[in-house]
């Protein structure tokens, strides 16, 4: 078996391509750092690995994700490489190149996006890059997954070459300075020389790290220092180390290409300028954002999501209930099981259930989103006011992605290159209203505000967003003092999003919703029923003398000055710490109603409208559910930051819902 | 300055070492550098940051870079 490194510079179609190759589903997006972790596949032969890794520039890393795959290539086993190349930047791209074919691993270059070049005016001649890197080049789309059998079957089968390590010659200064690291390190690193000291000569940090381990710290100065200075002594210039190097690479660079790629003038306007023009104009960028957002919430939350959404709980509610029953009644189950079943998982379940479309239906926009190449431009459009609260537009990526799922949200933080923002995105990323809360909003905006539905839903996704600006520039005044921050973020051309990408990449992040559903929430109406049927004078008690009413009162007299002072409310706020949507099948258990629809009536008795929408608010915001608190914990490394993460929203919660109820109640609403 | 062209202008960049380290670390990674051609695409307000066009590819830099900087108009 054999581990084969999938590398390139972002957005290049690397994950498309290990899809592909491997027939499994990881995420992909149009825009640069979609991928920030090590993904593992197998090939479609079934033996060897395919290692998917974070798109990078170069191996000298900036951000996080950049630095998992400099980590990579220092501490972990792998056999060969395979570089994706855009051909429409065969410049910048072929930069890691020359650096992977430093490292000296047997290497396969994929030319992807040659449609995109083609469009462009460049032609590529494959053989002469080819004969000029000395590695095989083969020509692949990722996307269709055109020449993606050969590029398998050449990648792993025997003949793999090296290519030309010695492609640069970068000066006496630094080729001597190369062999006078490996004087110092004696063969005692396995790591291939020439690489790490080049690397180590750019300012590579991870590269440094690892030579520490061999070397005393100042004898690597000392050498850095003297080779810095006899390049000066020698040619004169007064370039840093990193420059001289980017320099060579680059005269290198240009002769490969002026052999190997040829450009026809295209004097035509491509279609993606022409579409910047207007959405990321002066005057109609931020007003075109919002009228898109506020037709993502009419289609899920009033004009398709809903009816759609009924209709499946009449089917549940109607059909299915009456066959399971009739199934019981025929296998001829004992009581206890027949409540179970009927009250406890079909009610709890069922009315989880009841959302896949409307949460597929903001998948799918999701999706839209993230393929087409709209997300840099909303991070483009939105990093004046990122800026003005001590954050950057990238961060407005992870936010977004965040209204999908908060986990994959603050995994995207991975690509803010400062430690500070990067964490005031994680922390502030779960304020975003993630579709595991969309149930509870479309059970209380159904029950009481049916005429403005969409309209408090967007309320409450711009409530969010409002408080996290807030909170980052309370927190950036206060905890996160200090360094600057910076903006540079990669626009890439617009794709045209493919039917069959938009399905999957819905169906990737709904699945798990279904999947959650069949698990956790299906242990956890379990539970909740069992809690729920037994008390302490034993069991089949009216519930209001249950275990859960009794824990549930012990800290509703907490909640009772935001509205909802209730037994019931408080058993809910807790099982949605576990998962947000926890709320609805432990209330559809709780009131014990056959469908979504007498549970809206039922609503009607227990909450006010005031009280449903501080209810609302208060589970926008009061806890990350627990695979986010894992999240943050993971991301940080720090149980504080986590321990503050869930201890300011709780405060945040319940401040704001006491506003909210309180001052509405002062103003006479009720 | 790349700062104070207006939208559909073009330019080539002079010097950039006034720029932050980081941005230049940045635009170095994209392939631009001192000689690199620029056009700016467009301008969001409030000061906010500017779009520019280098070797067929985007790029967004806070016009606060922008300024720092140096082209010759083209
Ligand atoms: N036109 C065209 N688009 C492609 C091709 N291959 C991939 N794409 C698109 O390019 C975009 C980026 O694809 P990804 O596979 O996520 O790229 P990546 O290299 O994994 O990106 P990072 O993880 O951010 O480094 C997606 O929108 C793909 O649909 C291709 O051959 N032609
Ligand atoms: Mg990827």
């Amino acid at each position: 078996m054999m581990n084969i490194a999938l590398i390139g510079n972002p957005n290049t179609g690397k994950t498309s391509l290990f899809n592909n190759l491997t027939g499994s589903y990881e995420y992909v997006g149009n825009w640069s750092g979609v991928t920030v972790e090590k993904k593992v596949g197998v090939f479609k032969n079934g033996e060897d690995q395919l290692i998917d890794l974070p798109g990078v520039y170069t191996l000298n890393p900036l951000s996080k994700d950049e630095g998992v795959v400099t980590n990579f290539f220092l501490n972990e086993p792998f056999e060969k490489l395979l570089n994706i190349l855009d051909a429409s930047q065969l410049r910048r791209n072929l930069h890691l190149t020359l650096q992977l074919m430093e490292y000296g691993a047997p290497v396969i270059i994929g030319l992807n996006m040659l449609d995109v070049a083609k469009n462009r005016g460049i032609q590529i001649d494959i053989g002469k890059l080819s004969e000029a890197l000395g590695v095989t080049v083969a020509p692949v789309v990722a996307r269709s997954g055109k020449g993606c059998d050969e590029l398998a079957e050449l990648v792993t089968g025997d003949f793999v070459g090296m290519g030309k390590t010695n492609l640069v010659y970068y000066g006496k200064a630094i080729e001597d300075g190369i062999l006078r690291l490996a004087n110092m390190l004696d063969g005692r690193v396995k790591l291939p020389i020439r690489w790490l000291a080049l690397q180590l000569f750019e300012g590579n940090s991870y590269v440094k790290d690892y030579l520490v381990k061999y070397v005393a710290i100042e004898e690597i100065e000392s050498l850095i220092l003297s080779v810095a200075d006899s390049h000066f002594q020698l040619s004169g210039d007064k370039q840093t180390l990193e420059q001289v190097i980017y320099r060579k690479r680059s005269e290198t660079i240009d002769k490969i290409v002026a052999a190997s790629a040829s450009r026809k003038d295209n004097k035509k306007v491509p279609l993606t300028e022409k579409v910047d023009m207007i959405v990321t104009n002066k005057f109609l960028g931020i007003p075109i954002f919002l009228l898109m957002m506020y037709f993502m919430f009419m289609l899920t939350f009033d004009w398709l999501g809903f009816p759609l959404s009924d209709a499946l709980d009449a089917f549940l509610s109607g059909p299915v209930t009456a066959g399971i029953t009739a199934a019981l009644a025929a296998a001829g189950s004992s009581q206890f099981i027949n409540d179970l079943i009927l009250d406890g998982i079909i009610a709890g379940v069922g009315g989880v259930l009841v959302f896949v479309p409307q949460i597929f239906i903001l998948f799918f926009f999701i999706s839209l989103l993230e393929d087409s190449g709209y997300m840099a431009r909303v991070a483009l459009v939105m990093d004046r006011l990122m800026e003005a609260v001590g954050l950057n537009g990238k961060a407005f990526i992870p936010m977004m992605i965040g209204f999908g799922c908060n986990v994959p949200g603050i995994m995207a933080a991975r690509t803010i290159e400062t430690p500070k923002e990067r964490l005031m995105t994680i922390l502030l990323t779960p304020l975003m209203s993630c579709s595991a809360r969309l149930p509870v909003y479309a059970l209380f905006v159904g029950a009481f505000f049916i005429q403005h539905k969409a309209l408090v839903v967007l309320s409450l996704y711009v409530l969010g967003v409002v408080v996290a600006l807030i909170l980052a520039k309370v927190f950036s005044k206060t905890l996160l003092k200090g360094e600057t921050s910076l903006f540079v973020i990669e626009l890439p051309p617009y794709r045209m999003p493919q039917a069959r990408a938009l399905w999957r990449s819905t169906w990737d992040k709904g699945k798990g919703f279904v999947k959650k559903a069949g698990t956790f929430i299906f242990a956890g109406s379990v539970l909740i029923w069992l809690l729920a049927y037994a008390g302490p004078e034993g069991a089949n008690i009216s519930m209001d003398d249950s275990y859960l009413a009794a824990l549930g009162g012990i800290f509703a007299p907490l909640f009772a000055p935001i509205g909802f002072g209730t037994w019931q409310a408080s058993a809910s706020l807790f099982t949605g710490f576990l998962a947000k949507e926890s709320i609805i099948s432990t209330m559809n258990i709780i009131y014990y109603v056959p469908d979504e629809a007498s549970l809206q009536g039922l609503m009607a008795v227990h909450y006010t409208p005031l009280a449903a929408y501080s209810f609302m608010v208060f589970i926008l915001l009061y806890i990350p559910c627990l695979a986010t608190t894992a999240t943050i914990y993971k991301e940080t490394g720090s149980k504080r930051w986590t321990a503050f993460s869930i201890g300011y929203a709780l405060l945040i919660a319940y401040l704001l819902s006491l506003a909210i109820y309180q001052g509405g109640k002062l103003f006479g609403l009720s | 300055m790349l700062g104070k062209l207006k939208a559909g202008e073009k330019g080539r960049i002079m010097n950039i070492s006034g720029a932050d380290k980081f941005v230049r670390r940045r635009l170095l990674d994209l392939g631009i550098a001192e000689g690199s051609e620029v056009c700016v695409k467009c301008i969001l307000p409030f000061g906010g940051p500017v779009m520019i066009e280098s070797c067929g590819q985007c790029i967004g830099i806070r016009r606060k870079e922008a300024l720092r900087i140096e082209v010759e108009r083209a």
